[in-house]
């Protein structure tokens, strides 16, 4: 063998020993693992769909920067408590399991909080918003704000001083959260001089409406507010088949869904409702985020992703914070005491329950997309 | 009043679409002779392949009800070969099982295929009212209720005019005779296998054209209702499967009324209750009708 030669592997072979002695003296990398609970199937499942893909942009954004690796193990409740339930026993009863990121409705989470309760696990929501939720558990959280935040908001703000609705129809969907949503909202409302001129209410997985529509009419509402996320497409598009043009739509729970455009078409024209937070197309991070989310999900994000990925990060920062010994109740901790985060939706800290206050925007569908309504004296 | 009657109308259409739901569950239960939990994946897939059709070939309803009919009653092949074909002289619950694990299979594989998203299906009918104030009728309702009434006529005319329809109703009253008497069983088992899939198939696009979107989860649902109409029905008596999927509409319809859709199940199934109780072979003319 040529001298030249054995000097390069010589060398090599000594640069090969720094490194592996430099990993080692550095210390592993310690891997974490999150469970997700979320409807990937179902009526809900866009936004399940998109709690697994905005959790996994977050880790792999974490894992890059080689401080924790985090590993996310998913799983799918079909939008049903049941579920949930079952999905929280076999997250709590892996030790492995350090947090559950989830699940997406109030009745999924208040299904679950008593067993994470039991566990002693971290539940995490990004969307649960019954006020009942949180106060459940010790261990139960969300990032989503209130319902006896927002449809106070929604009455006071969008329909009386923005849309200045006078005889209101309500349709609501009859679960933890519409029940929670629409107790806020009639109360509300009543306080605010809007006549509440019928209320109609279904189970969730509905498909036909037209009889509640029908019902819904007989009031004349001029303005209808529709409480639910996944059937508001359907409910719209069952009202302009009903023929009944002449009423304005209101709607709040979907949030900036890209269902609502997709599948409504023009029927959305006009459409009024609330969110906590509207992606900024001047905010050059915003749009990052919302267009790497787009190419991965092939379709537009709304708030409820966003709030998952915010929880991610929420329970990074609550591991980092445990220090060396990482625990189940360090993690909660932690998360419970932390000041100063501030996510892609804004700044979170929790309250004593577990859950925060949020700010409202209204936003109206226009020429088939989402505009942030800014031209009224109280939109800051 | 005029509210009333608006919903009895919504009832009617609604019914309609159980009925033919019905019907279809009833040839298949009648001609086979073994219950099936598939229907409301062939249902589901027949709202499928309508929705197919219209986004290639644009909103034509003749072309979906091909579609529809086409499709299902191809599934329906698969469902006989795999559920019943071999099973005809084995314990009932053997092919019940197969069937809800076929059903399963359908749902899943759907999901996986198509996505577990709703889809929609807007403008297949233009929305045209036609009335005043509340009172009146959508020109998808008319639709519906025109469709399955000229389905309703055609499969009357099969059973009763031709040669297949006799085939058919001898292997649903006896398999045994109808064998001695020449017809082959199987391929007529098989065939009303078909035609009871491609009537589900149909209601499949009614519904999805109905409520205007879609979702690889609407059988479920679907296929308790065909159930319970067709147990109104007296499980294989084919007109008063019609009857009973038609007042499955309409209780419900009028229970929404009194009280709230969140009723509308219990509405139906007390109905239900209430029928089989004082009348335990349903709206059927005849007692003890076997499958």
């Amino acid at each position: 063998m040529e001298r030249g030669k054995i000097r390069r592997l010589l060398v090599l072979g000594l640069l090969m020993a720094v490194s592996v002695f430099v990993a080692f003296a550095a210390g592993p990398v310690k891997t974490y693992k999150f469970g997700v609970m979320a409807p990937i199937t179902g009526t809900n499942a866009e936004y399940g769909k998109g709690f697994q893909i905005a959790t996994k942009m977050a880790v792999d954004e974490i894992n890059a920067k080689g401080e924790i690796k985090i590993e996310l193990v998913v799983k799918d409740s079909k939008g049903d408590p049941k579920e949930s339930a079952d999905i929280a026993r076999q997250f709590g009863d892996d030790a492995s399991i350090m947090a559950i990121v989830g699940d997406f409705t109030s009745s999924s989470c208040m299904a679950a909080a008593p067993i994470v309760d039991e566990a002693g696990i971290v539940l995490l929501s990004p969307t649960a918003s019954n006020p009942n939720y949180a106060s459940m558990s010790k261990f139960a959280f969300s990032v989503m704000g209130r319902q006896d935040g927002e449809a106070p908001f929604f009455s006071t703000y969008l329909l009386k001083k923005y849309a200045g609705a006078k005889d209101i129809g309500v349709i609501w969907v009859n679960s933890d959260w519409g029940k929670s949503s629409h107790d806020n909202l009639v109360a509300q409302a009543k306080k605010d001089g809007l006549n509440v001129v019928s209320d109609v209410n279904y189970i969730a997985d509905e498909k036909d409406f037209s009889a509640s529509i029908a019902k819904l009419r007989r009031g004349k509402p001029d303005h209808i507010v529709i409480l639910d996320q996944g059937a508001v497409p359907t409910i719209i598009n069952q009202i302009a088949q009903a023929g009944w043009n002449d009423v304005k739509i209101t709607t709040l729970g979907p949030g900036t869904s890209q269902q609502i455009i997709s599948l409504c078409g023009k029927n959305a024209e006009g459409l009024l409702l609330t969110t906590p937070f509207f992606f900024d197309e001047n905010s050059k991070s915003d749009m990052a985020w919302y267009n790497t989310f787009y190419k991965a999900a092939g379709f537009y994000p709304t708030v409820h992703p966003a709030c998952a990925y915010d929880c991610v990060y929420l329970l990074e920062a609550a591991i980092k914070n445990s220090g060396d010994k990482v625990t189940r109740e360090s993690i909660r901790s932690n998360l419970q005491n932390y000041k100063g985060f501030s996510g892609l939706t804004g700044p979170i800290v929790f309250n004593p329950d577990g859950d925060i206050f949020r700010k409202y925007l209204i936003v109206a569908v226009e020429n088939g997309k989402f505009v942030k309504k800014t031209n009224f004296d109280f939109a800051k | 009043m005029d509210y009333y009657l608006s919903q009895v109308i919504n009832g009617i259409c609604q019914g309609s679409i159980y009925a033919l739901m019905a019907i279809g569950y009833s040839v298949v239960v009648g001609v086979v002779g073994l219950v099936t939990f598939t229907h409301g994946e062939v249902i589901m897939l027949g709202a499928f392949a309508a929705y197919f059709a219209f986004q290639f070939f644009g909103n034509n309803l003749i072309l979906g009800i091909i579609a529809s009919f086409s499709a299902s009653a191809f599934i329906g092949i698969f469902v006989y070969k795999i559920c019943y074909e071999r099973f005809f002289d084995a314990p009932r619950h053997i092919s019940l099982l197969l069937t809800i694990g076929v059903s399963m299979l359908l749902k899943n594989l759907t999901q996986i295929l198509i996505g577990p998203n709703n889809m929609p299906l807007l403008g297949v009918v233009p929305n045209k009212f036609f009335g005043i104030g509340l009172v009146g009728v959508t020109l998808v309702q008319i639709i519906v209720i025109v469709t399955v009434i000229s389905l309703s006529l055609l499969l009357f005319l099969l059973f009763n005019k031709t040669r297949w329809g006799i085939m058919l109703r001898a292997v649903s009253q006896d398999k045994k005779a109808a064998a001695l008497m020449g017809i082959n069983v199987k391929v007529t088992s098989m065939l009303g296998n078909c035609i009871g899939s491609g009537l589900g198939g149909i209601a499949g696009m009614l519904l999805a054209i109905y409520y205007q979107t879609l979702i690889a989860t609407m059988g479920g649902s679907a296929g308790i209702k065909a159930f319970s109409a067709s147990v109104l029905g007296g499980l294989t008596d084919i007109p008063s499967a019609a009857l009973g999927g038609l007042s499955l509409g309409i209780i419900e319809n009028l229970g929404i009324t009194f009280a709230s859709a969140s009723f509308r199940d219990i509405f139906a199934f007390i109905f239900l209750l209430l029928v089989l109780l004082i009348k335990p072979e349903g709206f059927a003319r005849k007692r003890g009708v076997r499958p």
